[in-house]
């Protein structure tokens, strides 16, 4: 089983473009895209800095391999890492961390509460340490969490499935990602992705040696342009990626426009992998599941977790759902990527999923008060703020106090406000498209809220 | 829809060894088969957990204490200089460590020499990469290394050789001698090494485990994975790590926070505790004294008339031979053990693999000969095995010339 080269070369093509287009932003703002080691070194020594062997270096030493295959390499060899790493650098996350941290700044860009999860789920993993589930679960899950998944499913969406076969347990909704690609997806296989996206989807996509299409959803409402879809899609593709309600702009998929995908998924024979991890989170709509649409549940694989439904995102609990075809590829990529998923977590969420509907509605209370503190300071302080119907998150544009691009107002907004937000042009496969955009959060406890839009509100000016 | 499956995912099937592992549950059996302790984990680890998830550490985290231990331990032991901040990956479990190694270097077609028996997850995380595996058997009965086969099997495609000692499951460790053999063909043919060094702390007749990364010239190109679990019996926590040089650390890095993005938070915390408490903690395992239980399954497995010619020297395995008498293949003994016994073992089988360039007529009749054991098991099921062993041999009588099917 050899991967076609011819595929892996147009995609090497398309790497060095957008390669080149992050070289000509990290030019102007070099010290946020320097890798978080290159951040640490100066932090920790105060002056100077020493940088790391970039990959383009070593890409470089790739190609001379190819050139002489006969030739046994230089000392180079050691060094060099695989070609699909080319897109893989540091995350714009720990970067923006990193100078949070040095900047002492309101961190609202990162995507995890600073508060806590609730009490019983804490207490039945305590419990499960306790009563010595610390050993290797069964690879695809523990049967109770199997089932308390599919009990949880069919509440949500009124799908039944068979948790023996039908659902599989991953650390994390990150890691049912990584094996639904590398279990379904071929070298070469066509797959559609909406930018802007989650970070890993890309990486991920290239781990697999697929040909990513990307479609792009655009300000204000950052509605499917179906007419694109429709023709970006066609036998050739193998998937789409989706994510609903979606990171980072908070978009839920309406019925229309899922209707719509799904129509061309059947009519192409095509997968959908849809990345739900936010479904407890949906303010202004109900969340549906593509999978739930008449004649998707053969062709889709649902992706959910723990983590951001219960405050506890180190927990690494997540799920993928698929009918037993699909399942299977998912449960071969999974066992070689981590085997198994830890044990007592797995209790944890058992009993965290059976919780009563009464936690759900507060959860989502709770965020709402949250989300009107940071959209009504966002509106204060002059930012133009895009409706966001579901998630932690609110897309805004940062154009009205003049910064270049989204890269060059986060790192004003880390220095001079004292408050973090992420660029969003890491989440898109052409960078410009996002440059001016920025993602907040708001999955912070309301004190903290409150003073990042204090500081937002007395220190932006627009221009 | 069978077909939407991508190519190398369908050449799977699925693993003899967790199929049996039902077969056993459903008879009741003593499970020595599966390789993690059915006794408690230890106190200190288990306090250190409750009390991270208790102190709230329930967020993505990155806890830098543990490389900083682990440069230290890696420093002290084996004499090896890492950078804690840049060379160290924490990972959920080795198996991961494991993956995101293998997808920082392997380019399709890279091929990647492995020994034979091995444990089944490398190769398929080899396929996915795009990798080819290339095996070199081990020698039986006391699984040697073969210097000409293993020098052999390089060519001008060969990126890696994967060595996992204290060995899965033989119970080899590779001497200093092989592993200055290994060294010096990596240098040589200027390849990269992965080891698997999970059971390190874990070999007898105080045999020393050697990190093939202090060999000279190794240290800048090896990837060294390791894990929690077998150390501290907690194979359930999945907390592992990768060690590498920087610019191969540095990618493993990247592609592990697309796998998982982190380990589990609070068992990060309880790691730490761990490793901070390396020197007490062997004493107490010596406590749990993995040697006598070697000796002492050893015993009973011989008196079923099963041969080990080779004393296991680390892991907690013993990979025992049915003898010459019995023509029963190892996947039916074992059925066999787990019917009338009531006790499980692991068939080889799943373990031996043959390259597509194996000469016609080579003599792999031995791949179906053997069985795995496990004795990372507490007093009462090693004693609990023991007794059924014996009214099996009482009843039947060892294996010998009344079973007469074929392989």
């Amino acid at each position: 089983m050899n991967p076609s080269f011819p595929s892996l070369m147009q995609t090497q093509c398309t790497w060095s473009c957008h390669h080149e287009m992050l070289g000509a932003l990290r030019s102007k703002s070099s010290s946020l895209f320097a890798s978080s080691r290159h951040l640490l070194r100066q932090f920790a020594a105060g002056s100077g800095s020493r940088r790391p062997p970039s990959f383009a270096a070593m890409s470089t030493a790739a190609t001379e391999k190819e050139a002489s295959p006969n030739q046994k390499e230089s000392a180079g060899k050691p060094l060099q890492v695989a070609k699909r790493l080319e897109k893989f650098k540091t995350t714009i996350f720990t970067q923006m961390s990193m100078l949070a941290i040095k900047h002492g700044a309101i961190n609202l860009g990162q995507g995890f509460p600073n508060f806590d999860g609730p009490e019983f789920v804490k207490e039945a993993a305590i419990q499960a340490i306790r009563d010595g589930k610390n050993q290797y679960a069964r690879g695809y899950g523990i049967p109770d969490l199997n089932s308390a998944i599919a009990a949880r499913f069919k509440k949500d969406s009124g799908l039944v499935v068979d948790p023996e076969t039908e659902v599989t347990v991953t650390s994390g909704c990150t890691e049912a990602i990584a094996a639904t690609i590398l279990g379904l997806i071929n070298p070469g296989d066509e797959v559609i992705l909406f930018a802007p996206f989650y970070d890993s989807y890309e990486a991920t996509l290239s781990m697999a040696g697929a040909d990513i299409k990307c479609i792009t959803l655009r300000p204000p409402d950052f509605a499917v342009p179906i007419n694109e879809l429709r023709s970006a899609i066609s036998k050739k593709t193998r998937a789409i990626l989706m994510n609903t309600p979606h990171n980072p702009t908070g978009k839920m998929f309406t019925r229309e426009e899922l209707n719509e995908i799904a129509s061309l998924c059947i009519e192409n024979d095509v997968l959908v992998f849809s990345d739900e991890v936010y479904d407890k989170l949906a303010f202004e709509m109900d969340h549906i599941s593509m999978a739930s649409l008449p004649g998707m549940y053969d062709r889709t694989v649902t992706l959910n977790s723990l983590g951001k439904t219960f405050s506890l995102t180190g927990w690494k609990i997540g799920w993928a759902i698929a009918p037993p075809h699909l399942t299977w590829g998912v449960r071969q990529a999974h066992s070689f990527l981590t085997f198994a998923t830890n044990t007592p977590g797995q209790w944890a969420a058992a009993a965290a999923l059976r919780a009563p509907d009464s936690y759900y509605v507060e959860l989502r209370r709770d965020y709402a008060t949250k989300k009107q503190i940071l959209v009504e300071g966002l509106k204060e302080a002059g930012f133009k703020v895009f409706p966001s119907s579901g998630t932690y998150f609110v897309v805004v544009d940062h154009t009205p106090f003049g910064l270049e691009n989204d890269i060059a107002f986060c790192e004003f907004l880390i220095k001079e406000v004292g408050v973090v937000a992420i660029p969003t042009s890491v989440f898109y496969l052409n960078p410009e498209e996002g440059k001016n955009i920025v993602r907040f959060t708001f999955c912070k406890d309301e004190g903290t809220l409150r003073s990042a839009v204090e500081r937002m509100k007395a220190k932006l000016k627009r221009t | 829809m069978k077909d939407k499956l991508s190519a190398v995912a369908k050449t799977f099937s699925p693993s003899p060894i967790q199929q049996l592992s039902h077969l056993a549950q459903r008879r009741n059996a003593i499970n020595l088969a599966e390789g993690f302790p059915d006794f408690p984990a230890p106190s200190l680890l288990k306090s250190a957990a409750v009390s991270a998830i208790n102190s709230d550490f329930n967020q993505y985290r990155h806890v830098q204490g543990i490389c900083d231990r682990l440069a230290k331990i890696v420093k002290d032991t084996h004499g090896l200089e890492v950078d804690p901040l840049t060379d160290i990956t924490i990972c959920c479990g080795q198996t991961e460590a494991f993956a995101a190694a293998i997808f920082s270097i392997i380019d399709p077609g890279d091929e990647v020499i492995l020994f034979d028996p091995s444990y089944e997850t490398y190769n398929a995380c080899i396929s996915i990469a795009g990798g080819v595996a290339v095996y070199v058997a081990l020698n039986p009965p006391h699984w040697t290394l073969d210097n000409e086969k293993f020098l052999k099997s390089f060519t001008s495609r060969t990126k890696a050789v994967v060595l996992n000692s204290p060995h899965n499951p033989t119970g080899k460790v590779f001497s200093k001698d092989e592993l200055e053999v290994i060294a010096t063909a990596c240098c040589t043919n200027d390849c990269l090494a992965i080891t698997d060094e999970v059971y390190e702390h874990i070999t007898y007749d105080n045999t020393k485990h050697i990190s093939l990364a202090s060999l000279q010239g190794m240290q800048e190109r090896t990837i060294i994975t390791s894990s929690l679990s077998k150390t501290f019996s907690v194979t359930g926590w999945r907390i592992g790590w990768a060690i590498a040089p920087t610019a191969i650390a540095s990618a493993i890095k990247n592609i592990h926070v697309r796998i998982t993005d982190s380990a589990p938070a609070p068992f990060q915390e309880a790691a730490l505790t761990a490793l901070e408490s390396q020197p007490q903690f062997f004493e107490s395992l010596r406590q749990v004294d993995y040697e006598l239980r070697r000796d002492f399954l050893a015993r009973i497995l011989a008196e079923v008339g099963l041969c080990i010619q080779f004393k296991a020297q680390g892991s907690f395995f013993i990979f025992a031979e049915i003898p010459e008498e019995c023509l029963l293949s190892d996947v039916d003994c074992v059925r066999k053990l787990i019917e009338e016994a009531g006790v499980v073992g692991v068939p080889g089988c799943g373990f031996f693999h043959s390259n597509k360039l194996v000469e016609v007529g080579a003599d792999n009749f031995y791949q179906k000969r053997y069985i795995r054991f496990a004795f990372c098991k507490s007093d009462d099921t090693l004693a609990a095995a023991a007794q059924n062993l014996q009214e099996f041999v009482n009843k039947a009588g060892a294996f010998d010339r009344s079973e007469s099917v074929k392989c």
